[in-house]
């Protein structure tokens, strides 16, 4: 036994992945690129829980304040403008998807009007965001503990914190879909290769889904 | 197994890439040249936070306040030596491993993410900055856990730049982990499972899972904390509707398992050096990847065994539960090792020597971790000394001993050159020597009552500060040896030859230090990483020496020359 022979390993196909985009195989660095995507999205998950987990045990301990809120918020534009812009919010994720369906058909073209679209809906979100957050300033909802502020004065720091890091997100989302369409435009992507379009899709939807968990705990009930 | 083929080019061996000093200092994307950028940069800041740490022993020379000035002096010594020594030493140290070894051990030619990989490193230095900087508009002195209201309202504007240190270095690693979670599961070579990866991998594995999950409670939390200091909300102080609680319990759900994030790298360190040195196969490698898992499950439920004084006395006895549970993972490791060094022919390396230099002072500090998880014993050590000895069994005991161990095993990979054994085994005796006598009479003055982060204390603890203090500066000493010795091995050290210490795992199959691409042509891999003892793995191995060339005659780990495998099937590789 043992007899030992060394084989010459033929320097051919490399399977294995190097150095990124130039020597692995595409399939290869598209799974590589949504696993990545899927396990940064948990990481947000557990920092978007932390937020939130500061609001819910406020909202337990202080019913109250809830109340009184929810009172302020049907005032005008309060609740409408929010529910607007959850709607364009979600609508935007929509447009993504079309986005995404126009270059999976190869048609550059389509995708840099959807994702276009899902820029233009992310920045409008941005600013009603904007301002629904003066109206609040003036209702007395400061970030800052504001002992003048009454009920709300320990309230505002709770809801701006989520909120607002949720809307550094959508601004984050609103820049990588300008970069996509960039993309677009110089031409590299295809029906063959679409996986850019597709991991700012994951990261957009992620967005929409962490909207609707806030809008849902803070608005709704 | 009758044909081992090996990577074989076109050339008999690879010429030896000439990396000049300034290539360390640019951008680059090559996994090798990021991982040892990541070790320099966080051999620097042991550096300055065993600068800081031989400030505070001398300190405590004597009970009374002589070398600082007061108390705050104080508090900032050991705020920033926790911080530097924690965030900036030990997790960018064991990235650097990870970052260099775990490529080559999958046979890839890089991570899945270069770009990636070099942004998170990139992102150490400003964070370094930052840290240092801290000190000078107004000092951190909250200590490394930065517990409100220390951290809120008694410390100067400098907490806020450690806290954005910190944040930063969070990012980094989490970029880090999903780096490395995607190239263990996806970019192994065909013909590898995941049952055959080194045991180190399994350990990046199993801590990468851990930062991409924890790493963010301390993000989310930070941000909180960063808030209260610019933004004036009151999320921590509890006289204007906020809870200090809310950072205890976020903070330790992070910092529980960093501490599994600091050490076990160093358990996957171990169960390499330890199978290699002893030529002995692993024992139990299934239940050392799996026990890997379970402590990064188990060790998200047992922190609040940190806030034993503050929490609910209701929840105390689930938490001293959960927290025995954890040592038992650690124990069957404990209990793998012991069973691969059994019967083994050991070879008393410096790499081995620090390896058993962990084992001996992990045992330590585990066992007085179960002590800790009991409620009455940990209410009366709470915050004394006895705390600062368990952590720095397990940390330095642990974690570092494990680095130093890793450095003597891969310093020939990395460099080409051997490091110096005799100067080795000075540094090791010096540092087991000086470790133990700095934290072992820590656990009589804790138990005696001695609160931990005071400059003054009763004269009655002098005797037992004064042995600490003497040994640290011995654990001090003995730092530079190791510098010493890097810096004239480099210069001057035996050529180490691809595989010095004849091991089974890929990283050894390429030339010392590896070309660009790790491997010239696809490396072809040994079916058991830790099939040590067979006639096959003999082949194996004088088949890497004849490809590459044997190691230099004399260097230490060679102790047999290549001589054609012995039919029998007990041929000591």
């Amino acid at each position: 036994m043992s007899e030992m022979s060394l084989q010459q390993t033929p320097a051919a196909p490399v399977r294995r992945d190097a150095h990124g985009d130039t020597h692995g195989s595409h399939s290869q660095r598209v799974q590589n690129l949504k696993f990545a995507t899927w396990l940064y999205l948990a990481s947000e998950v557990v920092i978007f829980s932390v937020l939130i987990a500061t609001y819910v045990v406020f909202r337990l301990h202080n019913p109250e304040v809830m109340e009184l809120f929810h009172e302020k918020m049907n005032e005008w534009p309060g609740i409408w403008l929010v529910s607007l812009n959850t709607f364009i919010l979600l609508a935007s994720s929509w447009a993504m998807v079309m986005g995404l369906r126009q270059i999976q058909r190869n048609n550059p073209q389509g995708l840099m009007r959807w994702i276009g679209l899902t820029a233009l809906m992310g920045t409008v979100f941005v600013v009603f965001q904007y301002v629904e957050y003066t109206e609040m300033a003036h209702k007395g909802i400061t970030l800052y503990y504001d002992a003048a502020s009454g009920i709300f004065k320990d309230f505002g720091m709770r809801f701006y914190a989520p909120t607002a890091f949720h809307g550094a997100h959508v601004i984050v989302g609103v820049l990588w879909a300008l970069y996509v369409v960039n993309n677009a435009r110089k031409g590299r992507y295809s029906s063959q290769n679409y996986i850019g379009v597709e991991v700012f899709g994951l990261y957009w939807h992620f967005v929409d889904v962490v909207w609707i968990v806030l809008f849902t705990l803070i608005y709704l009930i | 197994m009758a044909t081992v083929s090996l990577p074989l080019g076109d050339a008999p061996s690879a010429p030896r890439p000439r990396l000049r000093v300034s290539d360390y200092l640019r951008w680059s994307v090559d996994h090798k040249i990021i991982g040892v950028q990541y070790m320099v940069t966080a051999f620097f800041f042991f550096i300055v936070g065993g600068a800081l740490a031989m400030l505070i022993r001398w300190e405590l020379l004597t009970p009374t306040m002589d070398v600082v000035a007061n108390g705050s002096q104080y508090n900032t010594l050991f705020s920033v030596h926790g911080l530097v020594m924690i965030f900036l030493w030990i997790i960018p140290m064991m990235a650097g491993f990870g970052n260099y070894l775990v490529p080559l051990m999958l046979g890839a030619k890089d991570m899945a993410f270069p770009w990636l990989n070099a942004f998170a490193f990139w992102l150490i230095p400003p964070a370094g900055v930052l840290m240092i900087a801290s000190w000078l508009v107004g000092p951190p002195e909250a200590g490394w856990t930065q517990y409100p209201p220390l951290s809120t309202l008694f410390s100067g504007d400098g907490q806020t730049l450690a806290a954005l240190s910190v944040h930063l270095l969070g990012i980094s690693s989490i970029l880090g982990a999903i780096n490395f979670i995607v190239t263990i599961l996806n970019m192994r070579p065909e013909g590898m499972s995941i049952w055959q990866i080194p045991l180190f991998c399994w350990a990046i594995l199993a801590t990468s899972i851990i930062i991409v999950m924890a790493t963010p409670f301390l993000a989310g939390a930070l941000t909180l904390l960063i808030l209260d200091r610019i933004a004036g909300t009151t999320f921590f102080d509890a006289t204007r509707g906020g809870d200090v609680l809310l950072w205890q319990n976020v903070f330790w759900f992070y910092s529980h398992p960093a501490v599994y994030i600091m050490v076990l790298p160093g358990m996957g360190i171990l169960s390499d050096v330890l199978s290699v040195h002893s030529r002995k196969p692993i024992f139990g490698y299934k239940m050392i990847a799996l026990s890997s898992m379970a402590i990064a499950i188990v060790g998200f439920t047992v922190w609040a065994h940190h806030m034993f004084t503050s929490i609910q006395p209701e929840l105390r006895i689930p938490f001293m539960i959960t927290s025995m549970i954890i040592a038992v993972p650690t124990g069957i490791k404990i209990f793998s090792w012991l069973g691969t060094l059994w019967g083994g022919k050991i070879r008393f390396t410096t790499a081995m020597l620090f390896s058993l230099g962990f084992l001996s002072m992990f045992v330590i500090g585990g066992i007085t971790g179960v002590m800790l998880a009991m409620v009455p014993f940990n209410i009366h050590v709470h915050d004394t000394y006895f705390v600062v000895a368990h952590l720095h069994f397990v940390l330095f005991g642990g974690a570092v001993f494990a680095i130093y161990s890793g450095v003597y095993h891969w310093f020939p990979k990395i460099t080409g050159r051997m490091l110096d054994e005799r100067w080795g085994r000075l540094h090791f005796v010096l540092t087991y020597i000086g470790f133990f006598f700095t934290f072992f009479p820590m656990h009589f003055a804790g138990m005696l009552g001695m609160p931990r982060r005071v400059a003054v204390y009763m004269p009655e603890f002098q005797g037992l500060n004064t042995v600490a203090s003497l040994g640290s500066f011995v654990l001090g000493i003995s730092t530079f040896i190791l510098v010493y010795n890097a810096i004239a091995s480099l210069r001057a050290g035996k050529l180490a030859g691809a595989n010095p210490w004849r091991a089974l795992t890929l990283e050894w199959a390429t030339s010392s230090p590896p070309p660009a691409t790790n491997f010239i042509g696809d490396p072809v891999l040994f079916d058991d990483p830790y099939g040590f003892g067979t006639p096959a793995a003999s082949d194996y191995l004088n088949a890497i020496d004849r490809r590459f060339g044997a190691p230099e005659p004399g260097a230490p780990a060679a102790p047999r020359p290549a001589a054609p495998a012995a039919p029998q099937p007990a041929v000591g590789d």
